[in-house]
């Protein structure tokens, strides 16, 4: 057994923002491959990309509710919390990057990497050294200098270890404002209900769904309310079957699924902002997009530091994301072999909330006022 | 089809509707949309039609690729609103992009230029309802699709800035 990297409070709250990266730096590359399906085509493939997208929109507002609870402050607006594609997990794990990609064969291996079953071989690999290949590594372990993670299950079952630890010294550690946790009543989906933090429990049981949903360090196909974990949910669109509950991970015997690699807008694989004719009204629309992102990061940063019924207004902005990724992706990106277009998730200026940022960064759209 | 006709059709399009090319992209539509007038109207129509807009540009033009709005305006009205055979067709391709319809044109239109077909009303595609430019255009979801966000509807309307400032014209 290594020793723990985590220490304090503060070493907690470092891990817990990376944490939130790590959730949020899955969800670009999850609706990119989502949204250049063609619509009405690829259902089975569509659903399955959509779920998981859902699924890590629950896992930042449950690692946000576990921050918050040990009076840390939730900032999606940090420099950094948007990953530059493409990018290395904010877990550490080095052995691929993730970019933004149309829906493929090559989008669903990593997918599959992202969420693969992760259990260390024995508890003292669970850090391992960071390889040195010259690219910058995210956050990989905030307090040890040059480890990162065996898996996201590892990265996670660290940060409980670490919560117990501090909590054991410290009986004061969930010191957060009740007010501050996102309940149910302001954030449900079809896969699992948030959880409230008040104590190490609670904190565990949110941490461990996350992880579970994920791959599970149990390597399980199947969670304990029997949801299919990530990593199955995409390897059915490797093996192109559906799993039935008792399959062999290898041999899923469920009723065939389809998919159509051809149904797809091919996008330019992690555009930059860069790759569009300088001037142009595409660009325009792109940097538009980045606008309505940040936009939407501010919102989501207020309503996880006290306002949680910001988050009706964040679903009327994700809807309008899809309409701005949907205008983006069927246009030809000029200049690049016919390839198309796709929102850059480049934030330009990444700096801390303001009272209103979220009601005036960016956009050329405004509410008419009454 | 050829390639430069739909260019020619594209910008012939944002001279009909105000509305940026990237957003007539953006729908999806525009190549459904040109085969659409093509089967009602026929090629020669068609034809006719994009030389009639490049004949208003090149009125409308300063030599060096930029327009004078109000000229071209004019030219547009000019060379092909006016026309008994265009006008009719250029303003059904307005309505087309607006509501995702093609509108039959009135037997008088057909009986005169032949095409049969261009006096059936049909809908493109069921997409074609959703992409519709009337919805932007006023700050509304397509009611029924394009789900714009539970108790969105309580928010006052969001219209984009050019048309609030009243520019454009």
């Amino acid at each position: 057994m290594t020793a723990s990297t985590i220490d304090s409070r503060d070493d907690l709250i470092s891990y817990l923002h990376a944490a939130m990266a790590l959730e949020h730096a899955t969800i670009p590359t999850y609706l990119t491959a989502y949204y250049s399906i063609h619509s009405a085509t690829n259902s089975d493939a569509a659903h399955i990309i959509r779920v998981v997208a859902v699924e890590e929109m629950l896992h930042l507002t449950l690692a946000a509710n576990v921050l918050n609870a040990i009076g840390g402050t939730p900032d999606l607006t940090a420099p950094g919390f948007v990953p530059s594609y493409p990018a290395y997990l904010p877990d550490g794990e080095d052995d691929f990057t993730v970019d933004l990609r149309p829906f493929s064969p090559e989008a669903v291996e990593t997918f599959c990497k992202i969420e693969r079953p992760g259990k260390a071989p024995s508890g003292s690999s669970r850090l391992v050294r960071a390889s040195d290949n010259g690219r910058p590594l995210l956050a990989a372990s905030p307090t040890a200098k040059g480890m990162r993670f065996y898996s996201i299950g590892e990265f996670y079952e660290e940060i409980i270890e670490g919560l117990e630890k501090v909590a054991a010294d410290d009986p004061g550690l969930f010191c957060g404002h009740p007010a501050l946790q996102v309940g149910p009543e302001y954030f449900y989906s079809g896969g699992g209900t948030v959880i409230t933090v008040s104590d190490l429990d609670s904190a565990r049981r949110a941490l461990r769904f996350i992880a579970a949903q994920g791959e599970g360090l149990d390597s399980g196909i199947h969670d304990a309310d029997g949801e299919l974990a990530h990593y199955y949910r995409f390897r059915q669109l490797q093996l192109g079957r559906y799993y039935q509950v008792g399959d062999h991970p290898d041999a899923p015997s469920g009723p065939p699924l389809s998919v159509s690699w051809d149904d797809v807008y091919r996008l330019k694989v992690s555009a930059r902002l860069a790759d569009y004719p300088a001037g142009s009204e595409l660009a325009g629309a792109a940097r538009k997009f980045n606008a309505d992102y940040e936009a939407f990061l501010a919102l989501l940063t207020k309503a996880f530091n006290g306002k949680p019924d910001l988050l009706q207004d964040a679903v009327w902005y994700m809807f309008r994301l899809r309409d701005g990724f949907n205008r983006l992706v069927r246009n030809p990106l000029p200049g690049s072999d016919g390839l198309h277009a796709a929102p850059t998730f480049e934030i330009p200026n990444a700096v801390g909330p303001g009272p209103d940022a979220a009601r005036t960064a960016g956009g050329t759209a405004q509410a008419v006022t009454r | 089809m050829t390639s430069q006709s739909f260019e020619e059709f594209l910008v012939l399009s944002v001279d009909l509707t105000a509305f940026e090319e990237t957003d007539l992209l953006g729908t999806g539509l525009a190549h459904q949309y040109l085969a659409k007038v093509r089967d009602a109207c026929g090629d020669e129509v068609v034809t006719a039609l994009l030389d009639a807009h490049r004949a208003a540009r090149a009125d409308a033009g300063d030599g060096a690729g930029s327009h004078d709005r109000a000229l071209l305006d004019r030219a547009l009205r000019h060379r092909i609103f006016s026309d008994d055979r265009l006008g009719p067709v250029a303003r059904n391709v307005v309505k087309l992009w607006y509501s995702g319809t093609w509108y039959g044109l009135p037997p008088e239109w057909t009986d005169r230029y032949g095409a049969r077909t261009a006096a059936e009303t049909s809908t493109v595609t069921a997409a074609s309802y959703q992409e519709g430019l009337l919805w932007p255009a006023i700050g509304a979801n397509p009611p029924g699709a394009r789900a714009p966000g539970y108790g969105s509807w309580a928010q006052p309307p969001r219209i984009e800035d050019r048309y609030l400032r009243g520019e454009g014209k």
